[in-house]
């Protein structure tokens, strides 16, 4: 290679043998990704039968009955909650707040979001569970998941209305729209599909968290009851925590189906998530 | 500042340092470059001059294999630096830019030390020795006329510094690899009439010891600055000649409207 | 999820309706979402002030033993009388040391990080150029979709085939040719250990570091890599000499944010490490606990402590875990809106 001046010059099969590894590391990552999902749909789904969804987990076999209707339930009312604070948040801080309030504000949701599951968890437990009085119930659950789950949702609320184009409330306003008006029939559709992303994320790390409710909702092998206190639920990812540390056959074989409907359920939350995310970018603007 | 610019009739004897032939780039299906040929004589300063447009940024980049970083692009024809084709088969494209530098359009200085970026492409070759590494640099900066600014702030971050002074620290990065060929793509275009007349200058002292092509989109720069000219439209390269006779005698009737002005 | 952490501008707040007209109705909305986002802003302190109001009895019960001991002991429940020390008392016999569980954390935090970190800018690098076009979504999708994988899963898969394959296929290979090495010797254990979690924590932190480190490095501009590539670099120089730090500021709060994720966890640790109580571990295969799983693990026997003491210890260990969390997560964040404001990005 005459070409090539001699002396000393980088040498580009360090650089390919880099690029190579490199990509090895992604595709092991993403192996090993692979495997955990095939692990668990394997084994999870062949157990997945009509009765899981028809009867409760009594001991130390049964249903899902119980479980799914519990992560229902539990995640619903968080997202009722997690919504109107949430919201309240994100619209404060854009439409009312002054400068030093909103960085404030923002700062501690995202603060917030660091916080060790376990230690909401066993907040709310030593606050609701034992001084107030409301014992293992439906309503700590709820608010243990609203906690998780709303820096997401404040964070997407806040970016979807600080979208919101400015000529468009200018319009707005000229004609004369007071101001609840003009945020709620301006912003609110235009940053929807923001919000619902938000939501939908929130969602799914709703289902999947288990410290925060091991502590606030306990465990119930029947059906939650609605009643608001005092009345533990159950949840699906408590049953795969539990269940596989039986010595019994059939016990495990819920765990797994239960790990393979959250995975599910997970999956398909974020699947709506990231097509949400395809709207937005796709709509004009 | 007006440079005058020799009568070149020393250049027929120049050797040729860079040489285009049959030089054709395609950006997908899009012929961007058609059938280009062009010699560079050594130490001289060539300019490419045309509408925006026309290709002369995809030509100068042919010259240094910058389009190998484009999945998109494709090269055909050659390239000859010094008589050998740097697209044959089985040369290293990283060993080429060792003696091909480019200079940007906009200043791109690295997020680091003054010093730290002249020394990056030494360093990346492998040398090591910290005294070699302050000569080079001073060199370098000396060279790019910017030594007597920043000679005692070379620690401090290079992205403090003007625009002007950014863009001859990139200009300083380029001569510490010790190149033979510089090839600038519009350097002074974002950058202001007295970092430009600076730069221009330096253009002018460089010529002594490198081969220079420059993109230029101003025709007054062209003729103030280099020696050859070259003409591009729309992807073909219409006609190259000594700077005084494009600009005095185009033979190109092409050429001779985009002179006048009837184009911008 | 990849992280979502953008910069918001202020476009909203010039035309504001509220900073034009007073009126009944904003008054109600301004009070009412004023009400959420104080909640939102005093959650943390709420928590905070709570968990060391309950912890009190047993911050001054434990003094400073608490981080000097590793005897972690809830005392007889059927002993006589009580032991009493600054004036709270707990069962006879309690010593609530917690180093264990806090030198566990910090040791498989701090492992999980030079593991993960390392992994998670290789495949943050190859997801920006070695992968194709055309596949980049699906490889940005499959990375994304791991971290929404429930911590229990991860545990499940680890109990299930990591633990067992470590414990019967590894660990006796590793402490047999390798046993020289320091910490590879020794016992080969069960499977659960420091091995198993470390693995577990880099497969839940790495999709979080590398969904920044991607995203900050495509907010690049082409230029740097031009830039090194016309002074004759090779492709990867360009990219971690010269893309690569100038995102440092951006990777590093990850890095930290990543850390404080690690160190927090619960489920999955829990379920793999063993659970060592009143040990240390010998290698990396020896059992290990964090101060997240020992607070769920020990809470039933915590609850036989009839003097309460127990639970205000978990308590005053749920409190270490916080600041230790709240701390590095300030740090990370200040990273970020620091580096945001140099370069010009709105707060």
């Amino acid at each position: 290679m005459a070409i090539a001046r001699t002396g000393v010059a980088p040498k580009s099969w360090a650089s390919r043998t880099w690029w190579t590894f490199s990509t090895a590391c992604l595709i092991a990552v993403i192996g090993v990704l692979f495997s955990i999902f095939a692990f668990v749909m394997a084994r999870g789904f062949p157990a997945i039968k009509l009765s899981l969804f028809t009867t409760s987990t009594h001991g130390t076999a049964g249903g899902l009955l119980n479980a799914i209707a519990g992560t229902f339930l539990l995640v619903v009312i968080g997202l009722a909650i997690v919504t109107l604070v949430g919201l309240g948040t994100a619209i404060w801080t854009v439409e009312f707040a002054p400068l030093w309030a909103k960085r404030v504000i923002r700062f501690m949701v995202d603060v917030l979001a660091g916080v060790p599951s376990i230690v909401v968890g066993y907040f709310l437990y030593v606050a609701l569970v034992e001084e107030a009085g409301w014992g293992f119930s439906l309503v700590a659950g709820a608010i243990a998941l609203a906690i998780f789950m709303l820096p997401y949702v404040v964070r997407a609320a806040d970016v979807a209305f600080s979208n919101v184009p400015r000529t468009v409330r200018e319009g707005a306003v000229a004609l004369g729209a007071r101001p609840a008006m003009v945020i709620f029939s301006i912003d609110f559709p235009w940053a929807l599909p923001g919000i619902l992303t938000g939501l939908l994320v929130a969602t799914g790390i709703g289902l999947g968290e288990t410290a925060p409710l091991i502590y606030t909702a306990g465990w119930s092998n029947y059906l939650p009851t609605l009643a608001p206190t005092h009345s533990p639920v159950g949840y699906l990812t408590y049953v795969v925590w539990t269940y596989i540390s039986q010595p019994f056959e059939a016990s495990h074989q819920l765990a797994y189906a239960a790990a393979a409907l959250l995975m599910i359920f997970i999956f398909a939350t974020n699947l709506l998530a990231r097509s949400f995310v395809e709207y937005r970018t796709n709509r004009s603007r | 500042m007006i440079v005058t610019n020799p009568d070149q009739t020393s250049a027929s004897t120049a050797a040729t340092k860079l040489e285009a032939r049959d030089l054709n780039i395609y950006y997908g299906k899009f012929h961007a470059i058609k059938n280009a040929n062009l010699s560079v004589p050594q130490n001289c300063v060539m300019a490419l001059i045309g509408p925006s447009g026309c290709g002369k940024s995809t030509f100068i980049r042919a010259l240094n294999r910058m389009h190998d970083l484009t999945p998109d692009a494709r090269v055909e024809g050659s390239v000859l630096l010094d008589g050998e084709n740097i697209y044959a088969g089985g040369i290293d494209p990283v060993t080429i830019r060792h003696r091909i530098g480019m200079v940007f359009q906009r200043p791109n200085p690295f997020p680091k030390t003054i010093f730290e970026n002249v020394v990056y492409g030494p360093k990346i070759h492998g040398e090591r020795n910290k005294k070699k590494l302050l000569e080079i640099c001073e060199k370098s900066l000396r060279g790019a006329a910017l030594w007597d600014e920043v000679k005692d702030r070379l620690d401090r971050s290079a992205l403090d510094l003007s625009g002007g002074q950014q863009q001859r620290l990139c200009i300083a990065r380029c001569l510490a690899v010790d190149p033979e060929v510089i090839l600038m793509d519009e350097p002074a275009s974002a950058l202001d009439p007295i970092a430009t007349s600076k730069v221009e200058d330096l253009i002018d002292e460089l010529k002594k010891e490198y081969t220079v092509v420059i993109v230029t989109h101003s025709m007054q720069q062209a003729a103030r600055i280099s020696d050859f000219t070259t003409f591009f439209l729309m992807g073909e390269l219409i006609e190259t000649g000594t700077t005084s006779s494009i600009f005095t005698k185009p033979k190109d009737k092409r050429t001779e409207d985009y002179i006048t002005g009837r184009y911008g | 999820m990849a992280s979502m952490d953008i910069r918001v501008g202020d476009t909203a707040r010039a035309v504001s309706p509220a900073a034009l007209q007073r009126s009944g109705s904003q008054t109600i909305l301004a009070v009412l979402t004023g009400l959420a986002a104080l909640a939102s802003f005093a959650i943390i302190f709420l928590m905070l002030f709570f968990l060391i109001a309950y912890a009190y009895p047993a911050i001054r019960f434990n003094g400073i033993e608490f981080f000097t001991s590793g005897i972690w002991n809830i005392g007889n429940q059927y002993g006589s009388g009580t032991m009493t020390r600054n004036g709270f008392s707990a069962q006879p016999g309690a010593s609530f040391g917690a180093l264990v569980f806090i030198f566990g954390t910090l040791l498989t935090g701090a492992l999980t990080m030079v593991v993960a970190v390392p992994l998670s800018l290789m495949v943050a690098l190859s997801l920006v150029y070695t992968v194709p076009k055309r596949l980049r979504p699906i490889a940005n999708a499959l990375v994304e979709l791991m971290a929404g994988v429930p911590s229990v899963v991860y545990g499940l898969w680890g109990m299930v085939v990591l633990v067992p394959w470590i414990g019967e296929k590894l660990a006796p290979w590793v402490t047999a040719h390798l046993g020289f090495v320091p910490f590879l010797g020794g016992s080969a254990g069960s499977g659960n250990g420091l091995a198993a979690s470390v693995f577990i924590l880099s497969l839940m932190v790495i999709p979080i570091m590398v969904a920044t480190t991607r995203d900050v490095m495509l907010a690049q501009s082409n230029s740097l890599f031009e830039a090194s590539m016309a002074l004759g670099s090779t492709s990867w120089q360009a990219m971690t000499r010269a893309v690569l730090p100038s995102v440092r500021s951006g990777v590093v709060a990850s890095v930290l944010l990543a850390f404080g994720r690690a160190l927090g966890e619960t489920m999955a640790v829990l379920m793999v490490c063993g659970a060592a109580i009143n040990s240390y571990p010998e290698n990396i295969f020896s059992p290990v606990n964090t101060i997240a799983a020992v607070i769920v693990s020990q809470l039933e026997s915590a609850l036989t402590d009839a003097s309460g003491m127990a639970q205000r210890s978990l308590a005053e260990l749920a409190c270490a875990l916080f600041v230790i969390t709240l701390i590095i997560n300030v740090v990370a964040r200040g990273i970020m809106r620091g580096a945001d404001r140099r370069e010009g990005r709105a707060a």
